[in-house]
């Protein structure tokens, strides 16, 4: 037996579940998505599922919601991991305890993050009724809507909260190999340390930001739970309209539902592309 | 033109009780090639670090033109550090790479284009600017390094082990050029070597750190002719160290007496001597003469290495292989240590 087969053979239950699970799915929602589902009688593929989900307004809504929250996530996850990252690389006394809490929130599954926050910040939560109880506000509907509001601001909260670590922990051990030999070269060569850090640093620990920011980004764009719990009725958050079509009574619904499936997996796909080409020449230009 | 003068400079590392560079003072003349030279983990690094405001000191000061620079940033000091591993911006071309300093003094980047353009010619490679680091040899990649830091024309130019990355050829090479480079351009050089033969090649004076300490600080050729005590004439590849007291001129040992230079010290001390100025001969001479076995012989090539033994001292000698063509292993022979070659040091 050749190595290579004998490489396929041990790679073949790996492989047929990707293929299986993976391609079959995306196969099996490619056609439902061209109105071809023949246990209902549609048999004649059509481009309907699609014009009905582009002709849509709740559609439009629902990218524009679901693209600022995975966005505004990424963005913000990523410039406050490099920061952490910057002051964990630094030696300080109890360094290992503050790292440790740092990386802890990995650990704790999104859901059980959201329901902590639906229990802190909502205007029925914790921190509503403590404000209310120093009487900074009358009554702790008063509080501000950071949950199911229309500025995604407890799901936003959430993804950040949870995402910090996930960027933080791989741009950490970046800087780390790394070391500060560059970012000193730069300063002898008469870089301040924002220069040092601008110039230097972050164009070198790019490929790690890179990548961890774009699972961030594909993973907050496709989520479904977080925006479930935490987000506002209209618009919802496309996987939530996706969802909804799909579980809804008309079976007759579940090709608009497949369609708007696929439209969220391209324009995730096709962001992440820009999003790198731009990134790429902005930071390394 | 750069006088540096470094004054009782102690570096402490935070968890650590012993010194890792222990009062250092050395001056430093304007224009001139200086070698700190020592084994790994001696403190030279630790020094240049502290020189270009890289690390802070744990006391002591560093001046320029007698003037402090350290409460300076280290971008205002006007010193640049050439790092051992060259440590070019694997992102940036070549170009980009040796404009970077004058990029970040906000100079025209047309202006930037035509430097660099002089500069690579000046480090003898002409039409490189478009390269990635990747793209360039070892030897490529350090002249670069060299470029970038000669490019902002520094106050003082540090350079640490800059020739240890290099085959044997392209050291040659390098050093040449960086001599001659430091020349022309009249830049007070500090680097950072841990082998003494390019100490002594490139420096004007050579400063020994042996364990966070300053040994000794003069012209190379001193090292070898005069020595402060053992572990650095061990260090500059001394072998001979004969136990006994100096008095009126006289070296007396278990192995004789020998006429040294009167500028030797007094009382009790190690009388040391190269391997290769020993002279031997078939009959004595009137002076400083000694009979000694041949107990190993060894052809080197363009050398010969000779293990004598006096009595219970054993020497090295180093001869020239036509002078010790007929002589075998246990043949007895005569050697002449001529005085100015001995050198008698504290024990």
């Amino acid at each position: 037996m050749s190595d290579r087969t004998k490489i396929l053979l041990l790679l073949a239950p790996a492989l047929s579940i990707i293929i299986i699970l993976f391609f079959g799915g995306l196969f099996a929602g490619l056609l439902r998505s061209f109105n071809y589902m023949p246990i209902i009688g549609l048999t004649e593929p059509n481009f309907e599922a699609y014009i009905s989900v582009f002709k849509s307004k709740e559609f439009y809504l629902s990218f524009i919601l679901t693209f600022h929250i995975a966005f505004t996530s990424t963005v913000i996850s990523a410039i406050l991991a490099i920061g952490s990252a910057l002051l964990l690389r630094r030696n300080f006394l109890g360094k290992s305890v503050i790292n440790f809490l740092f990386q802890i929130n990995l650990t704790v599954p999104h859901l059980v993050g959201a329901i902590g926050i639906l229990y802190l910040f909502s205007q029925s939560g914790s921190f509503a009724r403590l404000a209310a109880e120093w009487g900074m506000i009358a009554r702790p509907a008063e509080f501000p809507e950071l949950v199911f509001d229309p500025y995604a601001i407890g799901i936003i909260l959430q993804y950040v909260w949870k995402e910090i670590p996930f960027i933080g922990v791989i741009v950490l051990a970046n800087m780390q190999s790394l070391g500060e030999d560059y970012e000193s070269v730069a300063r002898s060569l008469g870089a301040n340390r924002w220069q040092a850090f601008r110039y230097v640093l972050l164009p070198l620990i790019f490929p790690g930001v890179l990548s961890a920011s774009v699972i961030v980004f594909a993973f907050t764009f496709g989520a479904y739970e977080i925006p479930a719990i935490l987000g506002a009725n209209y618009p919802a958050a496309l996987p939530v309209l996706a969802y909804r079509k799909y579980t809804d009574v008309d079976l007759a619904a579940r090709p608009e539902a497949m369609a708007m499936a696929i439209v969220i997996a391209i324009l995730s796909a096709v962001m992440i592309f820009y999003y790198l080409r731009y990134t790429r020449k902005k930071i390394r230009g | 033109m750069t006088h540096v003068s470094i004054k009782k400079l102690t570096k402490i590392y935070p968890g650590s009780t012993e010194p890792s560079l222990d009062n250092l003072s050395i001056e430093i003349e304007s224009g001139s090639l200086t070698a700190l030279l020592g084994p790994s983990g001696c403190g030279k690094t630790t020094t240049m670090k502290m020189i270009a405001g890289l690390l802070s000191q744990t006391s002591g000061d560093v001046t320029f033109d007698n003037i402090s620079i350290l409460n300076e940033k280290p971008e205002n000091r006007g010193v640049v550090m050439v790092f051992q591993n060259h440590l070019l911006f694997p992102y940036m071309n070549v170009l980009d790479n040796i404009g970077f300093g004058l990029k970040m003094r906000n100079v025209d980047k047309e202006e930037i284009h035509q430097r660099v353009i002089e500069m690579l010619e000046l480090v003898k490679l002409p039409k490189l600017e478009k390269r990635m680091p990747k793209e360039l040899s070892g030897g490529q990649q350090q002249r670069v390094a060299l470029a970038r830091a000669l490019i902002v024309q520094p106050k003082v130019l540090l350079l640490d082990e800059p020739l240890s990355n290099l085959d044997a050829h392209l050291r040659f090479e390098m050093r040449d050029l960086i001599r001659n480079l430091q020349q022309s351009m009249g830049i007070t050089t500090i680097f950072v070597t841990h082998d003494q033969e390019e100490a002594v090649v490139l420096a004007d004076k050579v400063a020994l750190i042996l364990d966070g300490k300053l040994k000794q600080y003069d012209e190379p050729d001193v090292f070898y002719k005069r020595p402060i005590d053992e572990a650095t004439a061990r260090f500059f590849g001394g072998q001979n160290f004969i136990n006994g007291a100096s008095k009126n001129g006289l070296f007396e040992s278990s192995v004789g007496k020998f006429k040294i230079p009167e500028i030797c010290m007094k009382g009790k001390g190690i009388l040391t001597f190269r391997p290769e100025n020993i002279q031997i001969s078939n009959s004595k001479s009137t002076l400083n003469s000694v009979k000694a076995k041949i107990i190993e012989k060894i052809f080197l090539g363009t050398q010969t290495r000779l293990k004598l033994s006096i009595d219970s001292e054993i020497i090295q000698v180093i001869a020239n292989p036509n002078e010790v063509e007929n002589t075998e292993t246990g043949v007895e022979i005569f050697i002449n240590f001529p005085p100015s070659s001995l050198w008698v040091m504290p024990k």
